[in-house]
């Protein structure tokens, strides 16, 4: 197990906002065990841009998956905490709201929803976190935030468009957008860039940096070191753990 | 909030929640058309039932209720009674005037001994006549063969008075399908037989009773020779085919129920006298009193009559007590309750219609299941992005459950206004099945030829689905065009024929409760449907779902 605790470069005050202490995550693949992650650990600090670097199902993904709430590590075999609570021991209500207001998520595909245009798409974490008559009370201020929030992000042409309508960088700026609607602490992207060409991922990444710039705390997997240049901080995943941590600020 | 926004959105942007909405609608409208043409028919049958029957009966069979006009003034007094009329129920055998020779077909009858003024006041019975004069909008309807054309008021009102002014005798009125000589039409009319020779008011009818004592042992057959005078349709064909109306006095006389002498023991002396009695008295309300209503009324009435004859030192013969469950006597009952051995197998087949055609609400479940399931699978994507967002398991659920719930009050709504639709056009759904348009048949052969040009024409772009689509429209139409044409050849198809069933036309209102429960159940039904794939969507692992393409 490698533990990785260096604090922040730049900024010794910085505090821990996520954490992943030897975190064990095995897959079921019929009837063999994969294990992917064999206690991973791994400290973000509050406003550092990390990169998590490695290879093809080195278990990159499944750390961020696991750090996102979206999975859980294997019984007993490490915690992921987050402003010190640890999320496995969340009750499920409490869980919703985590992924709903603390953390954003931006996909490699976009995952966007097709049925729904590119401001309800922005706005959708949002309508999750309401009840309908928050909904009904705060639509106006809603959807005005997202109208700027996009604007900023360069599609306020696209307000009613369907992303079946819009290029990937654009889909992918929406999916940008859904993911700070909520003014989340930490944004988690998966491979943000892996599915655009060099341009528009440069883009991509230069609006993550302006994020960053304004207090943003982001975790980005990539398996491209060029990408992973752009973070304050470098990790690689090897054979399930963290092997090496770069400081490059 | 979300379900709402991706509720609507899913149902509007695509196809195959439309198909369950339309299968839902099929299937709640054939339950409701089902139900209401059963319940309209059974509306029918009771309605007729109740035109011959009055609100309350007071019934005491074979010895009759002796003092039944002072019963009868007693009830005409009370406020919520507005008539009531004695009558003489029993059987016998009446020799038809057919067919030509000396042996004469014998039938088997009901004998109704009625006071044809107050009857008529409590049962309506005049409007039953069936031979009378034709208003003018009926003779525009009517076939020019038929017979009623010839009927003049004077059958009418020997009819009514069960009388033949003619020989100025007491008349009998048949039932109409007493006589094998009436024969039904298409348009529900009757023909005498042999041109209208077999018309029934030109001939009399031997009518013979076989009266009991009051130990109940049988009498000397008693018999009478009546002219007809006229025939009722009450719309019950089992009163019609069996039951014949004849003057109260002729009734007692026949079955020994008259006033006569009252003897002593060894039957030498003259001791009194035993009155005439009737076996039922029928009561009819006023106004809006329901016969649930009246009935504690009357039994209330004939309690205070039985105790004031009991009480009269005059009075030689008593009635009968009121029936209850420890003693025999005079049986009170509304007039649904004396025709539930007739009513009550009627309703028992529309409730086992019902619940037969209600196992559609299973084929109705099983198919929302189906396309849930299919686009559950289908948005499994989705459901990992919403998790991702702090979607709830409870949420995503409840978005396939309301999506279901969407989907059958839908579905209910379209399927009600299609049953609406097809019940209340179902009489010229009906004759137009009956005598089909042959330009029908040309309407559908041209579509289907059009459908067939533009099939061809679009199938130059190479698709096979708008092909199919094309070819699958185009048969559709041609079997319809060869249908009407088949139908049209044949003179029509009939399916509620006149002939056969006893109603002229088919029942074409909607029963709304029945309707109300379909679409409840139809919801209901959905919701179980949608219940499976909302489980399995709740369960669906997000990272799963989101490395799902």
């Amino acid at each position: 197990m490698s533990d990785q605790t260096t604090t922040q470069s730049g900024d010794s005050a910085a505090s821990p906002i996520l954490q992943a202490r030897d975190v064990h995550k095995t897959y079921r693949l019929g009837r063999v065990d994969v294990p992917v992650l064999k206690g991973a650990s791994l400290t973000v600090y509050r406003g550092e841009w990390i990169a998590i670097l490695g290879a093809s199902g080195s278990g990159k993904s499944t750390l961020l998956h696991l750090m996102g709430d979206l999975d859980q590590p294997d019984t007993a075999k490490g915690t992921i905490h987050f402003d010190g609570n640890d999320l496995t021991q969340l009750t499920q209500s409490r869980r919703n709201r985590y992924r709903n207001n603390s953390i954003g998520f931006v996909f490699q595909f976009y995952h966007l929803l097709p049925e729904l245009n590119v401001t309800e798409n922005t706005i959708l974490p949002s309508l999750v976190g309401l009840s309908r008559f928050a909904y009904y009370r705060q639509r106006a201020e809603l959807r005005g935030q997202a109208a700027s929030l996009l604007q900023a992000f360069g599609l306020d042409h696209r307000l009613t468009h369907r992303p079946r309508e819009l290029s990937g960088g654009e889909r992918q700026r929406v999916a940008i957008a859904r993911a700070l609607i909520n003014r989340p602490q930490v944004l988690l992207a998966d491979e943000p860039t892996g599915n655009l060409d060099e341009q528009t991922g440069g883009e991509i990444l230069d609006l993550l940096a302006r994020q960053h710039q304004a207090g943003l705390t982001i975790v980005m997997v990539t398996h491209d070191p060029d990408i992973a240049k752009r973070a304050d901080r470098i990790v690689r995943l090897h054979h399930g753990q963290v092997q090496e941590d770069i400081n490059r600020i | 909030m979300y379900h709402a926004l991706l509720t609507n959105r899913y149902l509007t942007t695509r196809v195959i929640p439309l198909i369950a909405v339309a299968a839902v609608a099929l299937c709640v409208a054939l339950v409701i058309i089902v139900v209401s043409v059963m319940t309209g028919f059974l509306d029918m049958v009771k309605d007729s039932g109740r035109t011959l029957m009055g609100d309350v009966v007071i019934s005491y069979p074979i010895n009759g209720i002796p003092h039944y006009e002072r019963l009868i003034e007693r009830l005409e007094k009370l406020p919520d009674v507005h008539a009531a009329t004695p009558v003489i129920d029993s059987w016998g055998l009446v020799k038809m005037p057919y067919p030509d020779g000396p042996n004469k077909q014998t039938e088997t009858v009901q004998i109704w001994g009625v006071d044809p003024e107050s009857f008529n006041e409590v049962t309506g019975f005049a409007d039953t006549l069936y031979w009378r004069p034709l208003t003018e909008d009926e003779q525009n309807k009517a076939h020019e063969d038929d017979f009623r054309r010839l009927v003049s008021n004077k059958v009418l009102q020997d009819g009514i008075a069960l009388h033949d002014s003619r020989s100025d005798l007491p008349g009998i009125v048949l039932g109409m399908h007493v006589s094998e000589a009436n024969v039904r039409q298409e348009d529900g009319s009757y023909q005498p037989m042999r041109e209208g020779y077999w018309w029934m008011p030109n001939f009399q009818v031997t009518l013979t009773t076989l009266p009991i004592d009051t130990s109940g042992g049988f009498l000397e057959p008693e018999s009478t020779i009546l002219p007809v005078v006229n025939e009722f349709i009450s719309g019950v064909y089992l009163i019609d085919d069996k039951r014949v109306m004849v003057p109260l006095q002729i009734a007692q006389r026949l079955l020994h129920l008259d006033e006569a002498e009252l003897l002593d023991e060894e039957g030498e002396e003259v001791i009194g006298i035993d009155p005439a009695r009737a076996t039922m008295i029928l009561i009819r309300g006023k106004g809006n009193m329901t016969p649930d209503e009246l009935e504690p009324i009357i039994e209330q009435s004939y309690e205070q009559f039985y105790d004031e004859l009991w009480k009269d030192t005059s009075a030689q013969i008593l009635p009968p007590p009121r029936a209850t469950e420890e003693q025999h006597g005079a049986i009170i009952q509304t007039w649904e309750k004396q025709q539930e051995p007739f009513i009550g197998p009627i309703e028992k087949e529309r409730e086992l219609m019902r619940t037969l055609f209600s196992l559609v609400y299973l084929v109705c479940a099983g198919l929302v299941l189906a396309i849930f399931w299919a686009i559950v699978y289908e948005k499994t994507r989705d459901i990992g992005i919403l998790r991702s967002i702090g979607a709830s398991r409870l949420g995503i659920s409840w978005i396939f459950l309301r999506y279901g719930l969407v989907v059958g009050v839908l579905g209910s709504i379209v399927g009600l206004g299609l049953a609406y639709l097809v019940v209340h056009n179902i009489n010229t759904i009906h004759t137009a099945m009956g005598h089909p348009p042959i330009t029908l048949a040309i309407v559908f052969a041209l579509s289907a030829l059009v459908t067939l040009i533009l099939t061809i024409m679009r199938s130059r772009s190479g698709r096979l689905l708008p092909l199919v689509l094309g070819l699958l429209i185009t048969v559709t139409l041609i079997l319809l065009a060869v249908l009407v044409y088949i139908a049209w050849k044949l003179g029509g198809v009939v399916i509620w024929d006149p002939k056969v069933y006893y109603f002229t036309t088919i029942p074409n209102t909607l029963d709304m409760a029945s309707a109300l429960l379909t679409m409840i159940g139809a919801v209901l039904f959905s919701l179980i449907g949608a219940f499976l794939p909302a489980a399995k969507a709740a369960d669906t692992d997000p990272v799963k779902a989101l490395r799902y393409e």
